[in-house]
């Protein structure tokens, strides 16, 4: 499980997508973002937060948030099992944890498998996503990660300024 | 930072490194110098050297305007290196001089640290310069002749003068360095300040862009008369940018030299002083040569070394509290690992003691505004620093910088009185600030007091009023309550703005900047005895000593500092409740509210009665209260880590967190902050 994906060139990473799940919904997030896949392990919860975000974790000396991806796209939350892992991945220099349901694999999605998401929608994950792929029959819902972090990105960015 | 050759570009931060320390030195001397009133051979050596430097390493930068101000303040010192007696009549419009420029210079180089750069105008200061450098040089009588320098800038007064004393000389400019004529308008401006008189063929040069194949074929005549001597116009031109050669064509007339000279006969004597002396001075210094023990290190590799040593603190505690080693009888490893201990104990200290920097850096800045406020506002006003020799992390020194400038300037501008109102109160005319610091168990305590008027209390009580910051009834507020309204936000008692104070920002961010770096400050005032503001602040940010206190299944660090007491108590009557839920209890005659920690933080635990827990009694500025938590776990020295970047913009600390920690388990653990965690209980 513990698969590390070193961050290589961006253009080995290009159309490749790392797929999770949230229930029985696969979602697919670019591969460059992600820095590798961790087993939960214990989280501290930090308070005056967002509910979605859990709390912070311990990655090797660095102290990483890491948000609940089911509380973020309005599901409630569940508890962990075998399966459930953090997905840690990096933007814009920012390092931040994803609790996953669970990882399913690396897929390769080519520019004519994907298509855009319905326009004006504005509640649970959907408001995220970036393209909606059909690969072999199965359907992955793409993550933009900028507009999924965008609000805590803005104001994170002011402050570091 | 376009204005930069990108080729120097990476030079860029050493000059600015070397300037800066240079000017410090600059200001030292000066200040040092003033107040004695006289200015040692060794030390106007110093500042010639300085400065030579200055104007060296901002030429090859290519920074114009720095290096044109270095130069005048260099030729102002040569003169007075020569023949230190001649400063005594200007001396004082000389130190105000050198003061502004090294104003201008630090101007300069805090603006090339900024994203956009663009040089500000010193040739006002020059030309005073230049004006004090003449007086001295004994050509006070030649004071009306400076307007006439600039006179000649029309050329046609010079021209029916233009035989006699006139020195005329050719400047050839690099090949293929382009704008010929305004390189040649540049070096005239320049030649300007040294020349009494000055003609150049083309005339005006800049208006016509066509003249530069002339200048590129016949070079840039110009015929001139100097203020000094020749050399020093030639001085000038050797230095300026792009000029390849020149050529001084020698004149018919014999008399052209000394014939500026004949103007009183001062200056005979002024030109046969500098042989007597000069070399006495280069006998009197044999070169001190003091063998640099000091390097300069770059504070991220310093901050890097501090990370390193903290996971290194963390790893050793993993290892030698490992559960694996649970029962074991292992005499051995435990003696390694209590060498390993000392050794990284060690370690950690001088790492520590490496980011530590002395205040007195800070405080001659003080210094330094204490003395320009006391002249702009008639003010006179003596700076006393105490404890400059205090060591504090780098970080907190550069944080406490501007709140200490802030509360000097208020202290000088608002507290101490004009000198008849305090002849009238009996005072000494002279006003006084005090900057203390002392290292006192862990935190540096620093007071900064002035004998001055005392905060007006009514007029402090009123305006908070009428801004509405008021939490409790008026009558309830004691004096040292009413004192510390001033560093709310939206606070500021002076309805005028004054130059150096009342901008808007006031004592609220003074004591945001402190609290950022850990620090606290409080206030005690007296009337017409005047104000102490009291800063704290730690030692250190990186490591603190913390206990370590577990509520449900959480750990929180406490810093051991912030802690009075820690008890059981025995009965549960010692509680009191307040109808609203609020608990209080009694202690040695006084009342302190109880925060519980799962309560606070709403974490679940199997421990929620008094009795089975531990109350710990902290206290910061002038509160005090009684935290709730399971139980005590340890002491432990912890490295204090920030939240991440991403949640910095939630309000954690606000909720009486400072940040994290990672235990010798590998867990993570809160630190509490007891001054805001005060704050978030409403205290």
């Amino acid at each position: 499980m513990a698969e590390m994906i070193t961050n290589g060139v961006q253009d080995d990473l290009n159309g490749k997508y790392m797929t999770f799940y949230i229930e029985d919904t696969v979602y697919g997030i670019e591969l460059f973002h992600v820095m590798e896949i961790i087993q939960v392990v214990a989280i501290t919860p930090v308070p005056n937060v967002p509910d979605y975000i859990s709390g912070i974790i311990n990655l090797r000396g660095k102290i990483v948030p890491v948000i609940n991806v089911r509380v973020k796209f309005g599901q409630p939350a569940k508890e962990f099992d075998d399966k459930t892992c953090i997905i840690v991945i990096e933007i814009e220099g920012f390092r931040v944890g994803l609790i996953v349901d669970g990882v399913s694999e690396v897929a390769t999605i080519s520019n004519g498998q994907l298509a855009d998401p319905p326009e004006h929608v504005a509640s649970g994950g959907q408001q995220y996503l970036q393209s909606i792929a059909n690969v072999g029959g199965r359907v992955i819902l793409n993550i933009d990660c900028n507009r999924f972090f965008q609000s805590d990105l803005i104001a994170a960015g002011s402050f570091e300024r | 930072m376009g204005f930069i050759d990108p080729s120097m570009e990476p030079m860029l931060e050493t000059f600015i490194y070397e300037t800066t320390t240079l000017l410090d030195q600059l200001d030292e001397i000066l200040l040092a110098s003033e107040k004695s009133k006289s200015i040692s051979g060794d030390n106007i050596n110093e500042i010639f050297r300085i400065m030579h430097t200055t104007k060296g390493s901002a030429a090859m930068m290519g920074l114009e305007s720095i290096s044109n101000l270095a130069h005048a303040v260099e030729d102002v010192f040569f003169i007075i290196r020569e023949d230190p007696s001649r400063m005594q009549s200007v001396s004082e419009a000389i130190f105000d001089l050198v003061f502004q420029a090294s104003d201008y210079f630090k101007a300069e180089v805090e603006s090339l640290q900024g994203d956009s750069y663009s040089p500000a105008d010193p040739t006002g200061m020059i030309a005073q310069l230049e004006k004090q450098a003449a007086i001295m040089k004994g050509e006070a009588a030649a004071e009306p002749a400076a307007p006439a320098a600039s006179a000649a800038a029309s050329p046609a007064p010079a021209k029916t003068e233009s035989a006699p004393g006139m020195q005329k000389i050719r400047v050839f400019f690099e090949d293929g360095c382009q704008m010929e004529n305004i390189r040649a308008f540049m070096l005239i401006t320049q030649l300007k300040d040294v020349c009494e008189e000055l003609e150049s063929v083309p005339d005006h040069p800049e208006n016509d862009a066509s003249v530069c194949s002339e200048i590129i074929k016949n070079g840039l005549l110009l015929s001139v008369r100097p203020a000094g001597t020749l050399d020093e116009v030639l001085k000038v031109i050797e230095d300026a940018v792009n000029v390849k050669s020149y050529e001084t064509i020698e004149e018919p007339a014999p008399a052209a030299e000394p014939a500026g000279k004949e103007e009183s006969p001062a200056p005979e004597k002024a030109q046969a002083a500098p042989s007597a002396p000069a070399p006495s001075a280069s006998s009197a210094q044999p070169p001190k040569v003091t063998k640099q023990s000091l390097i300069s290190v770059n504070q991220a590799k310093l901050d890097q070394l501090m990370d390193l040593v903290g996971e290194l603190v963390t790893a050793e505690s993993m290892v030698a509290s490992n559960p694996d080693l649970k029962g074991l009888t292992l005499d051995n490893f435990t003696k390694s690992t209590r060498e390993l201990r000392k050794l990284t104990d060690e370690l950690q200290d001088v790492v520590m003691s490496m980011r530590m920097v002395p205040l007195s850096g800070t405080f001659q800045k003080m210094n330094r505004i204490v003395r320009d406020m006391s002249k702009k506002l008639g003010k006179d006003v003596e700076l006393e620093t105490i404890g400059g020799e205090t060591e504090v992390d780098k970080t907190i020194n550069d944080a406490i910088a501007d709140p200490f400038m802030h509360m000097i300037r208020n202290s000088m501008d608002h507290a101490i009185e004009p000198a008849d109102v305090r002849a009238s109160l009996g005072k000494p005319a002279t006003g006084k600030i005090t900057i203390a610091a002392q290292n006192i168990g862990g935190e540096i305590v620093i007071t900064i007091s002035d004998d001055g008027s005392g905060l007006d209390t009514k007029k402090i009580m009123q305006k908070a009023k009428n801004n509405g910051l008021l939490t409790k009834p008026e009558k309830e507020y004691t004096e040292k309550e009413i004192a510390h309204l001033i560093m709310l936000p939206g606070f500021s008692t002076n309805d005028v703005v004054t130059e150096y104070s009342g901008r808007g920002v006031g004592m609220d961010v003074v004591r945001k900047n402190i609290e950022k770096v850990g620090g606290s400050i409080s206030v005690d005032t007296q009337p017409n005895v005047g104000t102490t503001f009291t800063i704290k602040i730690p030692l250190t940010l990186a490591i603190v000593e913390g206990m370590e206190i577990s509520v449900g299944g959480n750990i929180f660090t406490l810093p051991i500092t912030s802690i009075t007491q820690s008890f059981k108590i025995t009965e549960p009557q010692q509680i009191i409740c307040n109808t609203d839920g609020t608990e209080m209890i009694m202690l040695r005659g006084e009342c302190y509210p109880v925060i519980r920690l799962h309560n606070f933080f709403g974490i679940d635990t199997a421990v929620t009665e008094m009795i089975d827990g531990i109350l710990i009694q902290i206290e910061s500025d002038h509160k005090t209260v009684c935290i709730f938590a399971d139980e005590l776990i340890g002491e432990q020295q912890v490295v204090v880590k920030p939240f991440p970047s991403l949640l910095s913009h939630y309000d954690i600390k606000g909720r009486g967190l400072s940040g994290c920690t990672i235990l010798g388990d590998g867990s993570i653990s809160l630190i509490l902050d007891a001054n805001n965690l005060i704050r978030a209980y409403g205290g």
